[in-house]
């Protein structure tokens, strides 16, 4: 029936479905296939509002049917159609309900993937809206102890906070990554984490944080005994310092070029604003304890 | 046999037949009123004994002679043109013991001196005032007489350069004597001027180079560890893959099996012929109304 009219296809596949009074009931294994082919049919014909609803109305009937997989296949193309039409919320329903629907056929891995998918959707558009769907997708993940692949949901979230100049919440997300690369054994990872969110501080000019988180950091030992490791030692002492020459010919150094791109973006911008302040400060600091000394 | 061969053997007979020499025996009874005469002539003769020995070192095949029979000798000449370096070894093994050997009769020398010392006091009969004294000085002369008899390895220096330094020189100097270095010393010359800035360029070249290897290797690491995780990440995946493959191999073996089955038993014998029979009797009723029909 593929010469048909995907139109004609539909209002008889709605046919099959509403209930009436010469139908009782309704026939909707042979309504979903209809509704398939005039969904296929409409995208061919590139009118993605009618696929988009084809789409939408086969699943409805894969769940009568009572295979939520295929339901959730069809979900996820009505959502692919729905972003093309940039209609955002619609994206996102659609994709929860699809990651619903994997959930059910008890496929985490799939539903965290509609979610990301998403959230990539939107990130544009709506990023607090992509960024809780990218962390119940993480969640999803970690529920089914594969933080591996939370790794990189992290890593966008992390982007999108640095995008929209949320410092300290990119820094959880970064510090939540290291965690989530602890417990899969994945030191590169998580060193590259702690490092990024030494340089995220840094970026925000708040060098007390970058301490204070460092040397939280270097309580791990895998941390402790990096390249990374010492790398930000090196970094935080040029802070101290308030040499910019140093900080700038450290930034330089390979390192950073292994981090994510969005973090080499901030690390060569360093430093921000006025080093020269910290500087002064700590000498402000070693000038006083003197005086404590001499009161004594 | 060689000259010095011969001398030497020479001197051995004499040696041994020094007994029937008239003025030797003459010399040595001379000696027998006076005691110190007697132990001065005695210590000279260690002393001449011992600077022999030692000159000996100088000529290895020497003191082979001096040691060992003729035959031994002519066996050994015949390793020597065998192997030198072994010759060396055995002459080194046989050079220290002998040193030690020196060292031995120097320290008892040395303990005799002190007898000889007062002997020279002691008045002797028939000996005039000068005779005493040249014997006090001579007794006295003879400590350092002792020590002069090389006892290190100096002497073998001359046989091989390569033992060198004398192990009686003791003192370490630091900047020692000045007038050896001149101000041209310390002048750098243009060639070593050359050769120093040539030193830095290429030192600065290598250290450039290392650096350009150190950053791939970087980069290298990094590549390793990532894809290291990756793959550990592929892993779970793979099983889960592989389980499932398994369950569809399976699924399909049976499905196989019961389709053979089916396939068998439509194409089974009994069925073929009453297919066979079953057209026959169709192709009959065929013929029968195309006979009826013409």
């Amino acid at each position: 029936m593929s010469g048909s009219d995907p139109g004609k296809l539909i209002s008889k596949a709605d046919n099959l479905t509403t209930l009436s009074l010469t139908r009782w009931s309704a026939d909707w294994e042979s309504a979903t296939r209809l509704y398939e082919q005039a969904a296929n049919g409409f995208r061919v014909s590139k009118d993605y509002e009618k696929a988009k609803l084809a789409f939408e109305k086969a699943s409805k009937g894969r769940e009568m049917l009572s295979s939520p997989w295929d339901a959730a296949k069809s979900m996820e193309s009505a959502a692919a159609l729905a972003k093309e039409l940039r209609n955002w919320t619609e994206v996102i329903d659609f994709y929860r309900k699809a990651s619903e629907l994997y959930m059910q056929c008890d496929r985490p891995q799939f539903a965290s993937d509609s979610l990301a998918k998403a959230a990539r959707a939107v990130e544009d558009a709506l990023p607090s809206d992509a960024i809780k769907l990218y962390s119940d997708a993480c969640v999803l993940l970690e529920d089914d102890r594969k933080e591996q692949m939370a790794l990189d949901l992290y890593h966008a979230v992390t982007n999108i906070y640095v995008k929209l100049e949320k410092y300290t919440d990119a820094v959880a997300f970064l510090l939540k990554l290291g965690l989530a690369a602890d417990k899969c054994n994945a030191t590169n990872s998580q060193c590259k984490a702690y490092l990024s969110a030494v340089i995220v501080y840094l970026y925000a000019h708040d060098l007390k944080q970058a301490e204070k988180c460092y040397n939280d950091c270097s309580q791990i030992d895998a941390f402790l005994r990096s390249d990374q490791n010492r790398f930000a030692g090196k970094l935080l002492s040029a802070y101290k310092e308030g040499d910019v020459e140093e900080i700038k010919r450290v930034a330089q150094s390979r390192s950073i070029t292994n981090l994510d791109s969005v973090i080499i973006k901030l690390a060569r911008k360093l430093p921000t604003g006025d080093v020269a302040a910290f500087k002064t400060n700590a000498a402000i600091g070693e000038e006083e304890a003197l005086d404590e000394n001499d009161l004594k | 046999m060689t000259v010095i061969d011969i001398l030497f053997r020479v001197d051995e007979i004499c040696k041994k037949y020094d007994k029937y020499d008239p003025e030797k025996q003459r010399e040595a009874n001379a000696f027998l009123d006076d005691a110190f005469a007697r132990l001065y002539s005695l210590v000279e003769a260690d002393i001449e004994k011992a600077l022999a020995v030692r000159f000996l070192f100088s000529y290895p095949f020497l003191l082979l002679f001096s040691f060992q029979t003729l035959i031994f000798q002519i066996n050994y000449w015949n390793k020597m043109q065998k192997s030198d370096k072994v010759s060396t070894e055995k002459n080194r093994a046989a050079a220290v013991a002998l040193s030690a050997e020196i060292r031995r009769i120097k320290a008892r020398l040395m303990e005799e001196v002190p007898k000889l010392q007062k002997l020279a006091k002691k008045k002797v009969k028939g000996l005039s005032k000068e005779d005493h004294e040249t014997r006090f000085d001579m007794v006295l002369a003879l400590p350092d007489r002792i020590k002069a008899i090389p006892d290190g390895s100096t002497a073998a220096s001359n046989q091989s350069g390569g033992w060198g330094t004398s192990s009686s020189n003791k003192k370490i100097k630091f900047d020692s004597s000045e007038e050896r270095f001149g101000s041209d010393f310390y002048q750098q010359t243009e060639e070593s001027d050359q050769f120093r800035q040539e030193y830095e360029m290429r030192k600065m070249k290598q250290d450039e180079g290392l650096d350009v290897i150190s950053e791939g290797l970087d980069t290298l690491k990094n590549i390793a560890l990532d894809m290291n995780e990756e793959i550990d990440r592929q892993v779970p995946l793979m099983d889960e893959i592989e389980t499932k493959v398994d369950k569809t191999t399976s699924d399909i073996r049976k499905n196989n099996v019961r389709l053979k089955k089916t396939i068998t038993q439509i194409r089974s014998s009994r069925n073929f012929c009453i297919d066979i029979i079953l057209l026959c009797i169709i192709l009959g009723i065929a013929f029968y109304l195309y006979n009826a029909l013409k």
